[in-house]
């Protein structure tokens, strides 16, 4: 756009000053060869006329045929005849003047009186004489006036329709640009159902099918994805729900066991209670992979719900310490995912931590955190990352697994957080053991 | 204690789980396999307390719950298997008190069967409220809008009571949560805006600008007296 005014200001400017020059010179050209032919024929009419005897010179000069306003100035021995008073002699440049007395015709704009004229100048050595002119170029000027204003008008009315022009042909020529930018941002941010215009600009078309096609290929894919999570949802749900239902009748019954039995019910228990939490677990995964997870945010009073998460979570009685300044900061939450990422960091600490030391709430202006430590060794610097990971367990030295855990608590501590728009990671504690910080945006 | 409960389950494997851990806490268990069939046994016997799955074949269970909600007090619980889908509130709409998501369900079912019991027998508040033009009798479970009775379903009702008994004070979602279905600090307050929708819908003149019961943002509800 700029660049198009920029453009246009230079080109009109540059050819309307141009165009000026040369006008102007030519008409100048014109001008004054007009008026020298015209001198010189009077010149020599006035030549011929001194010859005879006795010349009437105020006769003379008046019978001069000059266009209107000039004046005819006559030296003939040192004296200076003249037809009008207005245009004395005094008013021809003495440059001019002497060029002539030496023989020479001569010629010169100048300005008298504020109007611009043009002095020509004859010698007549056959009379001991010489022989001027004096026009007024006033209407010249004038034309050159109106001249350099309709072109000065026409370079801007060039500037002005350059910069429409060019405006108009970069949003036409860039708007489909911006178009596909635009779709292709939506795309990224899960609007899966944003498509092009095929219809467009035929330049454009390839690109638009080609962007179509990769967004329904996207979009039946993720919905794939999503299907076969609620799919494997509903088959695995099913069988489990009657499983725990029947252990249920049967554990009600424990009593009348025998102790063989009786263990071989419990670890049947353990098994289908974990069991269910790794089905849990996995199609709360998927949702979120196939990015059909459904965030509920709501309004929580962050340090009340730690308390209460910490109070119904699995680790018994934990310190939890709120920081002076949280007060009762609000924070947008889901509940339920918030509640499973407390809870998960908890049963993380009481697993592989040696058990919870405390829980921290604190916050800053942009931020609330929650924090949990744990009394175990801590976990190595080259760990930090990688303990984040699915099924990431027992690598670390010294954090041994009782085989009762999913894998998958702290992989989805991290995407329930990130649902949330936070970040979640893992320090050292002061004075050992880990210290685990999951860091939440104000966004109100 | 003895209810009388309606299992609507198209998969026999769970309804037949499901039924022997209802009767392990001493109540009554009819079975349907379908919609159709539930109604068809509620003609013939009533029950005080509906458990229906959400996915049955022919006739769904949002519709069952529909119909079950316009022609009976029945209390239901819908069974979903999940708990962030829209299925709840869609459930919740279509008439349901409370839900329950599989496979959680034996140890979830049997304390959500009492809530809905206890508060379909609990002894309201004594007092008469008169708040303009709406009217709660508590102890004869009657609601009058500019003297007409309204009819209300017992967790609509309980939650109206719970308004009125506090009316003028703001009470938290997790408060009305724990008053009238008997949930901790993380029940899911959809519950609470669902029923609060339909209960509006009911005794406000108008429910989208209410007067009586109204929302206070980031907080809860109140009853404005």
């Amino acid at each position: 756009m700029a660049a198009f005014a920029v453009g246009s200001l230079f080109l009109s400017a540059g050819l309307a000053g141009l165009t000026y020059q040369l006008t102007r010179g030519y008409l100048i050209r014109q001008r004054e060869r007009s008026l020298l032919s015209q001198t010189y024929a009077n010149a020599r009419l006035v030549n011929s006329a001194l010859r005879s005897p006795a010349p009437d010179i105020p006769r003379l000069l008046e019978s001069v045929e000059l266009p209107a306003g000039s004046n005819p100035l006559l030296l003939r021995r040192g004296a200076w005849f003249g037809a009008s008073v207005a245009v004395g002699p005094e008013a021809i440049p003495s440059g001019l003047r002497e060029a002539v007395m030496e023989g020479d015709a001569a010629r010169q704009r100048f300005a008298l009186q504020g109007v611009p004229r043009l002095v020509v100048g004859i010698p007549l050595p056959a009379v001991g004489g010489a022989y001027f002119e004096i026009f007024p170029l006033i209407e010249l000027d004038r034309t050159l006036t109106v001249l350099r204003n309709s072109l000065a008008a026409a370079a801007v009315a060039t500037i002005v329709a350059g910069a429409t022009v060019g405006r108009l042909v970069t949003r036409r020529v860039l708007a489909p640009v911006a178009q596909v930018s635009a779709a292709a941002a939506a795309v990224a941010g899960g609007r899966l159902d944003v498509r092009l215009d095929e219809g467009g600009d035929p330049d454009l078309v390839g690109m638009a099918v080609s962007f179509n096609h990769m967004t329904d290929a996207l979009q039946a894919r993720i919905q794939r994805d999503a299907r076969f999570a609620s799919d494997v949802s509903h088959e695995l749900r099913s069988p489990l729900t009657t499983l725990a239902a029947a252990l249920q009748v049967v554990t009600s019954r424990r009593e009348d066991m025998p102790e063989r039995a009786q263990r071989g019910l419990d670890l049947l228990s353990g098994e289908v209670a974990r069991f269910e939490r790794l089905v849990e677990d996995l199609l709360e995964i998927s949702r979120i992979d196939a990015g059909v997870a459904e965030i509920a945010l709501e309004d929580v009073v962050l340090a009340e719900f730690v308390l209460h998460a910490v109070r119904s979570g699995p680790a018994g009685v934990v310190p939890v310490e709120i920081e002076a300044n949280v007060g009762r900061a609000v924070v947008q939450a889901d509940k339920r995912r918030l509640e499973r990422v407390v809870a998960n960091l908890l049963d993380n600490a009481a697993r592989h931590g040696g058990g919870v030391r405390r829980v921290s709430v604190e916050r800053s202006d942009a931020w609330a955190r929650i924090a949990v430590e744990d009394s175990g060794p801590g976990v190595a610097p080259g760990d930090r990352e990688r303990i984040f990971e699915r099924f990431a367990r027992g690598g670390a030295a010294g954090r041994r697994d009782e085989g009762d855990g999913t894998g998958l608590g702290l992989s989805l501590v991290r995407e329930h957080v990130r649902l949330h728009g936070g970040s979640v990671w893992v320090e050292e504690a002061k004075g050992g053991g880990a210290r685990f910080v999951v860091q939440l945006p104000f966004t109100a | 204690m003895g209810a009388h409960i309606l299992l609507v389950e198209d998969d026999r494997r769970i309804r037949t789980s499901l039924r022997l851990v209802l009767e392990d806490e001493g109540n009554t268990v009819d079975e349907a396999e379908s919609a159709e069939v539930a109604l068809e046994v509620l003609g013939r016997r009533q029950a005080d307390v509906a458990i229906v799955d959400l996915m049955l074949p022919g006739m769904d269970g949002f519709e069952l719950c529909r119909r079950l909600r316009a022609s009976n007090d029945i209390a239901i619980l819908i069974l979903t298997a999940r708990a962030d889908s829209h299925d709840v509130v869609a459930g919740l709409e279509a008439g349901a008190d409370d839900y329950v998501v599989k496979p959680a369900v034996p140890k979830e079912l049997s304390a959500r069967v009492r809530a809905l019991l206890r508060r379909s027998t609990r002894p309201g508040a004594t007092s008469h409220h008169i708040f303009e033009d709406l009217e709660i009798l508590p102890e004869a479970g009657v609601v009058r809008v500019g003297g007409v009775d309204v009819s209300l379903t017992k967790t609509e009702f309980g939650l109206l009571c719970e308004l009125a008994q506090a009316a003028g004070r703001i009470l938290t979602r997790e408060v009305l949560l724990d008053l009238v279905w008997g949930y901790g600090y993380f029940g899911d307050g959809r519950l609470v805006d669902v029923h609060i929708r339909r209960l509006r819908t009911k005794v406000e003149a108008d429910p989208a600008h209410p007067r009586h019961i109204v929302t206070v943002r980031g907080l809860g509800y109140k009853l404005e007296p």
